[in-house]
């Protein structure tokens, strides 16, 4: 369990991973979030209800360090360290909204075609992994697409938000999901939405 | 090259000599420019324990490779140099359109030594760089500079100059632009009175050239739709100017009055931006370029100007107990002409009123007493009477007597109009500054705290607090050295200006790689301070703000939680309990230059 000296942090945790349930951007036991205070970092427990945190479910480690904490965090956790230690990131939501996961099946990156949508991301990259949860190789990659855009897709599996809050990488989250939704929602209409992407938003 | 113009040139006043310097491009794409540009060059060129005052300490003016460009917010211009006031590194960064004009004229910096024999001018033009006699310039105050300056050279052409201040070595003089602009703080405008320089005069109409137009054309596209359509940016400093502040803060119980013995004021609606918008706005303005348009025009019995912004009708105003907009509007023009920092000059008298009123020295002058301040302001600019002794900063003066716990300082600057006591973060980012109290370079967080932006984060909390300053602080040092302003990013975050650098000078940037460029010029700048002797110790607050809870309001009650944030700051930053960036973190920033200093 975290020190009681991040209580408000980890209130800001229970609250976010509430929303995030029920949204619907996660199952009842999928995605995993945290946040870095100085070199510490607060990350969801292995395993753990995101819509349903408990104090013994948020779990304080070294953001290089291994300590005891270790053995209960996130099967992310070196993800999550990786990315804080490549990017600025305070806070880190991995996800797995549906409609996000179905278009990054199917294409290389999502682009907006709504007008909200486009105020707040012109285009999320979708990367392939051969190990999609947890592996070195997305220990590596994925910082190096965070330097760039503050939200990206894993082909098939879900998305990782980062921002300098919980709040703002939930933002980032939702957006993306309803991106995906409006997408999909005019292309059931029988419409091909490529008509509606702006051109530059390829070149972002 | 695109984005920067590819050309330095040193000017020493004592021998006259004027030379190109080796435009090493590695150091500008390292360092951006400007306010990072200012900063390397400080830390080569200074021996530590250097007189600010003397002929070795450095000018330096320098613009970055957005000025001049279709980006938002890029007419502007920074100096930097060691600060009489603080003894640390300091920069001054102006709006206006000074800086695009300098840049036309074809340079990215222009560094100063020396002291010249005689009052001299600098005209820096796209014809070349001249030493020009200002004798008959001395003593004049800065629209009647300018006004002279513009007849000689011409009206195309743009004048920073010194007023009677900056002339009399005042520690917080400035340099003033186009009249009615500054680089304010830090007292930049007395190393330039220390060099015996009047004016830099700048005129060119050379064009930066922009790497990828394309690209750059919707980038730009994308910027304005957000500033179009942020609530900050595209309503409330465009209809209130800076002063729609006021109540805001007020509300909130951080709004600094009487010295900051209350963090409230009673009048606050009287200089409230409503008001000057009812009172005295003749019109909006803006700098070149931008489309925010947050300047005021403002008429006021027999006289006219630009002002009081924010912090000025604040610290001229409210932290005097003055609430006659009248006379904060007067002596905002009076400041201007005299080239003086409107916000040291306010936060030093009020520290003067206080002991008055305290009974600890009889300074002639109490809170309130508005028909003084004028006089007051003079008597600092030409150094007459009590004024001399105000001259030197509310640190100096207030210690002279005996109380320094009254002057609302950090590292000798006097602060900004916002109460940390309920603003808990802001308090941290004032005890960090690199330049000693202010508001921006310790990074804004009032704009987290207070304003929502990106996110409203709890004010009173001290948890997490140091990771998001030093994110902001980052942040700002980046800003600060491309050279844009930093109203900008109420609706811009390191993302557009990463592809906008990029667009512009076909450098790849990254947002994080904006950022990066932020925490070496923010550590390069510490270190140089550190090589001055300073440490945790200086990274505080005055004491009322850490043990006299607020007494009114929302805030009422608090005091500033340091300690507790600053051992997350150090951290977060890789610096030691002592405030020493670590070896390792200075060569994750590529500062092996600082490694043995």
């Amino acid at each position: 369990m975290a020190s009681e000296k991040y209580r408000e942090l980890m209130e800001e945790m229970k609250r976010i991973g509430r929303i995030v349930f029920q949204a619907g951007l996660n199952n009842s036991h999928s995605g995993n979030m945290s946040v870095r205070v100085g070199r510490r970092i607060l990350i969801t427990r292995r395993g753990s209800m995101l819509g349903f945190l408990k104090d013994e479910d948020i779990i304080e480690t070294g953001l290089e360090q291994d300590d005891s904490g270790i053995s209960l965090a996130s099967t992310e956790v070196a993800v999550h360290r990786a990315i804080y230690k490549g990017t600025s990131a305070l806070a880190i939501i991995h996800s797995h909204p549906i409609t996000a996961i179905a278009l990054s099946i199917v294409q290389d990156e999502i682009v907006p075609i709504d007008v909200e949508g486009s105020y707040y991301i012109r285009r999320v990259p979708v990367i392939e992994f051969e190990f999609g949860t947890g592996s070195k190789e997305m220990e590596e990659v994925l910082p190096k697409y965070l330097k760039n855009y503050r939200i990206v897709m894993v082909k098939g599996h879900g998305a990782f938000a980062i921002g300098d809050f919980l709040e703002e990488a939930l933002h980032y989250t939702h957006v993306l999901e309803n991106i995906a939704q409006i997408t999909w929602r005019v292309r059931a209409m029988g419409i091909d939405t490529r008509q509606f992407e702006r051109e530059y938003f390829h070149k972002w | 090259m695109a984005g920067w113009m590819g050309r330095v040139v040193r000017v020493d006043l004592s021998s006259g000599e004027i030379r190109d310097e080796p435009f090493d491009q590695d150091v500008w794409r390292r360092f951006l420019g400007g306010r990072g540009f200012g900063a390397k060059v400080l830390w080569d060129e200074l021996r530590p324990g250097v007189d600010p005052l003397s002929p070795e300490n450095r000018l330096i003016f320098a613009v970055g490779p957005l000025t001049g460009t279709t980006a938002a917010t890029s007419g502007r211009g920074s100096v930097s140099t060691k600060s009489p006031l603080t003894g640390t590194i300091t920069d001054a960064n102006t709006g206006g359109k000074f800086g695009v004009i300098f840049k036309k004229a074809g340079l990215d910096a222009l560094i100063i030594q020396g002291k010249a024999p005689k009052p001299v001018y600098l005209l820096v033009s796209d014809e070349g760089i001249q030493i020009k006699d200002a004798s008959d310039l001395w003593g004049k105050n800065t629209d009647e500079t300018t006004d002279l300056l513009l007849e000689r050279e011409g009206s195309r052409a743009s004048v920073a100059c010194i007023g009677p201040a900056g002339e009399n070595l005042v520690r917080y003089a400035a340099i003033i632009n186009e009249k009615h602009r500054a680089f304010a703080r830090g007292g930049v405008g007395a190393v330039m009175g220390s060099k015996n320089l009047k004016a830099v005069v700048a005129r060119g109409l050379r064009t930066v050239e922009i790497a990828d137009k394309e690209r750059m054309k919707f980038v730009t596209y994308e910027a304005n739709k957000w500033l179009r359509a942020h609530p900050i940016t595209s309503k409330g400093l465009p209809e209130f100017g800076t002063s729609v502040l006021v109540n805001i803060m007020n509300e909130a119980g951080i709004f600094p009055s009487y010295n900051f013995r209350q963090n409230m004021f009673e009048f606050a609606e009287e200089v409230s931006g409503e008001a000057i918008t009812e009172k005295i706005l003749v019109r909006k303005d803006g700098c070149w370029g931008c489309i925010i348009q947050c300047a005021r025009r403002t008429r006021i019995p027999g006289d006219e100007g630009e002002g009081p912004e924010y912090e000025t009708n604040w610290a001229l105003g409210p932290n005097c107990g003055i609430h006659d907009l009248e006379i904060i509007t007067r002596a905002n023009y009076l400041c201007n002409r005299l080239g003086i920092d409107t916000m040291s000059a306010g936060g030093t008298i009020s520290c003067a009123m206080e002991m008055t009123e305290l009974g600890y020295y009889d300074a002639g002058i109490r809170f309130g007493e508005g028909d003084k301040l004028l006089e007051y302001l003079k008597k600092i600019a030409y150094r007459e009477g009590i004024g001399d002794e105000l001259a030197e900063g509310s640190l100096r003066f207030a210690t002279k007597h005996g109380h320094p716990e009254l002057s609302m300082t950090v590292k000798g600057q006097e602060l900004a109009a916002y109460d940390p006591r309920g603003a808990q973060g802001q308090g941290l980012a004032y005890a960090t500054t690199n330049r000693g109290g202010c508001h921006l370079r310790g990074g804004y967080l009032i704009g987290r705290e207070l304003l929502g932006v990106p996110r409203m984060i709890d004010r009173f909390s001290a948890v997490g607090k140091g990771s998001h300053t030093a994110i902001l602080q980052n942040l700002g040092a980046a800003l600060d050295s491309l050279v844009v302003c930093r109203f900008a990013s109420f609706a811009l975050n390191e993302i557009v200006w990463g592809r906008l650098l990029t667009a512009v000078t076909g450098v790849k940037y990254d947002p994080e790689d904006v950022l990066e460029a932020g925490d070496r010029i923010f550590n390069i700048e510490r270190m140089f301070n550190v090589r001055e002797g300073f440490s945790r110790k200086d990274d505080t607050l005055p004491r009322r703000l850490l043990e006299e809870p607020a007494p009114m309001g929302p805030t009422k009650g608090r005091v500033v939680e340091l300690d507790r944030m600053l051992d997350e700051f150090y951290e977060f930053r890789g610096w030691d309990s002592n405030g020493v960036p670590k070896p390792e973190t200075l060569r994750r920033l590529g500062l092996e230059e600082c490694l043995n200093g």
